[in-house]
């Protein structure tokens, strides 16, 4: 039997070829690198953008550099008349110890330069104040002027392109003291640029005085009149006590006047017309004031008790009032009693204070203290440098200390972040967003829940359109309807997927939303009386003799349904304007006129504002986005639970809704989940429907007839004017990271319940 | 590429701003010097910034082109926050503004070129507050602004949210709709610093990417109102008089605005690098000069804005050579 021993397979015939072996194990590798690529790569994105966001909380830093000890001062400081200062380099700080000459450092040579203010050659100075911010030396004399000094600093290049600064001090004008006046204890100066107030305390004869002198400027684009004196006040009489300390606030709008039985007394004197007293307030019961000055932007006050307790006090517009007043807003850490010395930052709302020598950076937003440590001397006076990288000390011997300071970003915080934070000017604590202004003094308002909050809203009403459409036309795309009919159906569905949602986002905002606006009761009664008439449709349906039934074919009978809800759309839009007429009906309080508007109705009925570009146009066109991910998932799943178990169920008399409800949706559970999960993710995510139909108002407010700013949108909007590292910057970065949590722990919880459900149904 | 696109959008903007413009008397200064063009202008000039100058420097650049065709621009005005940023990075050598620049960008720039930027007026806009066609509002003082726009009510008003608390009776109980620019425009900083007194606005202020959007969205909502730069105005609003006092309001016009009356008024700004004692390179300069030319101002009249007086564009032409 030669033919059959030929048969005998081949032993080589069963084995696998190198080439296939080796395409086997490439791939094998190929496909292990890619999936450790895209894990790699994710978590390098996390990391980048966890990197961006740790500075944000890191504290300040501060180090002690130059000091020195001033060789030209020849008249030993009085009192407290010590001035201390710098350019915004800090290369050329100045010293002003009383007496008529300033003292200025270069940083790099170590040479002093002293410029003479040949006007207070003669003057014995009896009181001085620093506004840091015009570089602006207040004088009080001892013969009851009061006067001012600006110092200057000219700007040159040389040929390398290196500054040199050439310092000036010019004396302004003295303003004349009254008659018979004695000597100027407390001395402020306010200076708007326009309005400029001073306030000055005179002791004569044991009896103290308080004056206003106002000047003003009238300002156009071409520049500046002349400055006039506009009018003297004397306010003594209507001060609560004696008088003890006096300041203006940096622009000349107010000034305060603290008294010695520790209350302070306000006036406003902004405009040309006498200052007017606001109010008396005391900060520290029983206490005296030590220390009071204005924090940068002129709205917040630092107040220091005598026994070292701090607090900040700001303008603002108690609940239900037009007039600004003073109210505590933040409490410090006291201090220990002792000398105490402050500086305001020209940049943001930090402050340095001192008690003897126990030192502490403070920021008034946050109500944290930054850095506090001891320093080397008792200062008598201090300041921040224009860009608050340097604190300039002095005392009355002429001793100098510089402190150079590293905090980049003292606004950020979990407390700003997520906190309520009484901000400048606001009536109580509260969320906000407000990220930027059109000038330094602004305080950035970085709270994170106004975004979160507008995420939220938009996925909810996304979803609250979209999942029961979504979930019930799988349903019955996959169960009822027949094969050709699904096949143009589910394409239908997939094209609807891929229309750019910024197309949307247009519609939205320029044709849906004006069209909504107007419409409402008209909606809400289309969307009431769509899904009624159709379970009524059933109902009729089931009723009907089995001959009737049986002349439409199963899973066709939508055919019949469809002109019934047509009609039922179109009668609901026409009585939409009928129904407002009936419960929307709009009462005018003061004439008792009825307007049937909904747009008037609904803010009278609920107290909620009604704006047309709402959450209900942004969940109606979210919702459009969002339903056909929700269908495709869903219908996948629901049409992949096998045919034996539903032919099975429908061979022992089950019917159509029974196999439906008892076989296909329990084994199909995982997968709906699924599609629910990622039609939430993607709602969460979604960016250019909300930027252009939301209005991207940052509200914390669940009302269906307004708007929202969700995060995604905010990072849109705000990161291309956000300076790369700065604190607004880095929060955009902490927002996508919030984002980025949302969605993780949603698809974790998600997978969790996946697995849950699916080992649940295993057996069957 | 980018700049046939721009060609585009100006003359779509053309056909809204040139009828209004046309209407009135020219303010023009005769003593302004007529542009000449010098030899061996070439390159690219790119300028990243202001959405309220937008327009204005599309103008300017194909003004500019027809002196020298060799020349290549490209405008993107996304707002005034952008400049900053875009002149330290290098990626434009123009940074058009509609607010000075603050002490934070200064430094920033500062911290990189070792100077400071040099800041350009390039011409006069009064930030006009637009309300509905038919709104008819005679005024506003600014403390009713601030009433509107702000959360903090600086300046004392009450809060207004109905137009009837403004003296409307027939538009009693009508909520005022606000509209606002986004964050990252200067006239959103201006307006906050000079309008709200530095306050803050209220949450509620719909803001809009673009000056267009403000406009567009005020003339589609009869009971709204807005801000932007007074050359974004078209037919279907009206810029309301505004006043420091009751009773005494003034129009957005040119008059008002140079006098100081106007409380809004404001210069338009280009931001440039120049290095200290040394010149500034031939393209910049010379677009700097034809900005500030006869040709250059008259464009400014255009597209809605207001052209300088002959001896601040002569001062501000001095400083650029210095």
């Amino acid at each position: 039997m030669k033919v059959s021993s030929k048969r005998i397979p081949d032993p080589k015939r069963f084995e696998v070829s190198q080439g296939t072996l080796f395409l086997d194990r490439l791939m094998t590798w190929v496909i292990r690198i890619g999936g450790m690529g895209v894990i790699v790569a994710v978590f390098s994105i996390f990391l980048f953008i966890f990197i961006e966001i740790i500075p944000l909380f890191r504290n300040a830093d501060v180090q002690p550099s130059d000091d020195w000890a001033i060789a030209a001062a020849t008249v030993p400081a009085k009192d407290a008349i010590v001035v201390v200062g710098a350019d915004e380099w800090s290369e050329m700080p100045f010293v002003y110890l009383g007496g008529d000459q300033v003292i200025f450092r270069d940083k790099a040579s170590k040479q002093e330069t002293v410029v003479k203010l040949t006007e207070l050659s003669d003057v014995t100075v009896r009181s001085v104040h620093f506004d840091a911010v015009n570089k602006r030396v207040a004088i009080g004399a001892a013969d009851g002027r009061v006067g001012s000094f600006l110092i200057k600093y000219d700007v040159t290049f040389d040929a390398e392109n290196k500054r040199i600064l050439a310092p000036k001090a010019t004396f302004e004008k003295w303003l004349d003291a009254p008659e018979g006046a004695g000597e100027v204890i407390s001395v402020s100066y306010g200076d708007s640029g326009s309005d400029r107030t001073v306030i000055s305390e005179r002791v004569t004869e044991g009896k103290a005085a308080v004056t206003i002198d106002k000047m003003a400027q009238k300002k156009s684009l071409m520049g500046a009149g002349k400055l006039e004196v506009t009018g003297s006040y004397d306010v003594s009489a209507e001060l609560s006590a004696k008088p003890l300390l006096v300041r203006s606030s940096p622009n000349g709008n107010m000034a305060l006047v603290a008294c010695d039985d520790g209350k302070i007394d306000y006036f406003f004197t902004e405009g040309r017309d006498k200052p007017e007293k606001r109010q008396t307030f005391q900060p520290f019961p029983n206490q005296q004031i030590a220390e009071m000055d204005f924090l940068f932007g002129g709205v917040s006050v630092v107040i220091t008790a005598a026994s070292g307790e701090q607090e900040v006090w700001s303008l603002l517009r108690p609940e239900g009032e037009d007039v600004r007043v003073f109210a505590r807003t933040k409490t410090f850490p006291a201090l220990p009693a002792g000398e105490m010395t402050f500086a305001a930052s020209q940049r943001n709302k930090a402050f340095f204070t001192v008690s003897n020598t126990s030192a502490s950076l403070r920021f008034s937003t946050t109500e944290k203290v930054r850095w506090s440590g001891t320093l080397p001397f008792v200062p008598a006076a201090a300041s921040f440098d224009g860009k608050s990288e340097r604190i300039i000390l002095a005392n009355a011997e002429g001793r100098v200390q510089i402190l150079d300071l590293h905090d980049p970003h003292p606004e950020a915080g979990w407390q700003a972040f997520f906190g309520k934070v009484w901000y400048e000017g606001a009536s109580q604590p509260e969320y906000t967003w407000q990220s930027t202004g059109g000038s330094d003094e602004f305080e950035p308002k970085l709270s994170q829940i106004p975004l979160i909050i507008g995420s939220l809203k938009g996925t909810f009403y996304a979803l609250l359109f979209s999942l029961p459409i979504a979930l019930l036309a799988a349903v019955f795309s996959a169960n009822y309807l027949p094969a050709s009919a699904k096949r143009i159906l589910k394409p239908t569905m997939e094209i609807m997927a891929s229309l750019p949602s910024v197309v949307l986002g247009f519609l939205a905002a320029l044709w849906l939303a004006p069209l909504i606006e107007t419409q409402v009761p008209s909606i809400l009664l289309a969307c009431l009386a769509i899904p009624v008439t159709a379970l009524i449709c059933g109902m009729i349906a089931s009723r009907m003799p089995r001959t009737v039934r049986n002349r439409i074919e199963g899973g066709r009978e939508w055919i019949v349904l469809l002109p019934v809800l047509a009609v039922t759309f179109f009668v609901a839009w026409q009585l939409g304007p009928v129904l407002e007429k009936l419960l929307f009906v709009y009462k005018d309080p003061s004439s008792g006129e009825r307007i049937a508007d909904f747009r008037l109705w609904w803010p009278q009925f609920t107290g909620l504002p009604f704006d047309q570009r709402n959450s209900m146009v942004v969940g109606f066109m979210m919702g459009f986005a969002v339903i056909p991910i929700i269908f495709t998932i869903a219908d996948d799943s629901l049409s992949n639970v096998p045919k034996s178990l539903t032919a099975a169920s429908a061979a022992l008399g089950a019917s159509r809704w029974q196999v439906v409800r008892t076989i296909v949706l329990p084994i199909a559970s995982p997968g709906i989940f699924s599609a629910i999960m990622i039609g939430l993710g993607r709602a969460v995510g979604e960016t250019m429907i909300v930027v252009m139909a939301s209005g991207n108002t940052p509200l914390s407010e669940w009302n269906m007839f307004n708007g929202m700013r969700p995060l995604s949108a905010n990072i849109a909007v705000e990161l291309p004017e956000a300076a790369v590292e700065s604190t607004h910057y880095r929060t955009l970065f902490l927002g996508a990271i919030l984002l980025f949590l949302f969605t993780f722990t949603l698809n974790t919880i998600a997978e969790i319940f996946r697995d849950r459900l699916r080992n649940r149904f295993k057996l069957v | 590429m980018k700049f046939q696109h721009t060609i585009k959008g100006l003359m779509i903007a053309g056909l809204f701003v040139l009828p209004a413009a046309n209407a009135q008397e020219s303010h023009l200064d005769p003593k302004l010097p007529e542009y000449k063009s010098v030899s061996g202008v070439t390159g690219n000039l790119n300028s990243i910034g202001s959405d309220t100058l937008n327009n204005l420097m599309t103008l300017w650049a194909e003004g500019f082109k027809k002196f020298y065709p060799n020349v290549n621009l490209q405008i993107e005005g996304k707002g005034s926050n952008t400049a900053p940023i875009a002149l330290i990075e290098g990626t434009a050598q123009l940074g058009p503004m509609s607010r000075p620049m603050k002490g934070e960008e200064i430094a920033a720039f500062e911290k990189k070129f070792g100077y400071k930027p040099t800041e350009v007026r390039a011409g006069i806009d009064a930030l006009a507050v637009f309300a509905h066609k038919d709104n008819p509002l005679k005024g506003m003082t600014m403390a009713q602004v601030d009433g509107i726009f702000s959360s903090t009510r600086k300046r004392g008003a009450a809060d207004l949210v109905e137009w009837g608390q403004l003296g409307l009776d027939a538009w009693k109980n009508r909520k005022i709709s606000v509209y606002g620019r986004s964050s990252a425009s200067g006239t959103y900083g201006f307006f906050k610093d000079h309008a709200l007194d530095k306050g803050d606005f209220r949450n509620t202020v719909k803001e809009q990417p673009g000056s267009s959007a403000v406009v567009q969205g005020v003339g589609a909502d009869q009971y709204a109102i807005g801000y932007s730069g007074i050359g974004y105005k078209t037919s279907t609003v009206r810029a309301v008089p505004i006043g420091e006092k009751e009773g005494e309001f003034f129009e957005a016009n040119y008059e008002n605005a140079l006098n100081g009356n106007y409380p809004l008024a404001r210069f338009l700004l280009i931001y440039v690098n120049k290095k200290p004692n040394k010149p500034m390179d031939p393209l910049t300069k010379e677009f700097l000069t034809f900005v500030l030319s006869k040709d250059g101002q008259a464009i400014v009249e255009k597209d809605g804005y207001f052209p300088m007086p002959a001896e601040v564009a002569k001062e501000v032409l001095e400083s650029l050579t210095k």
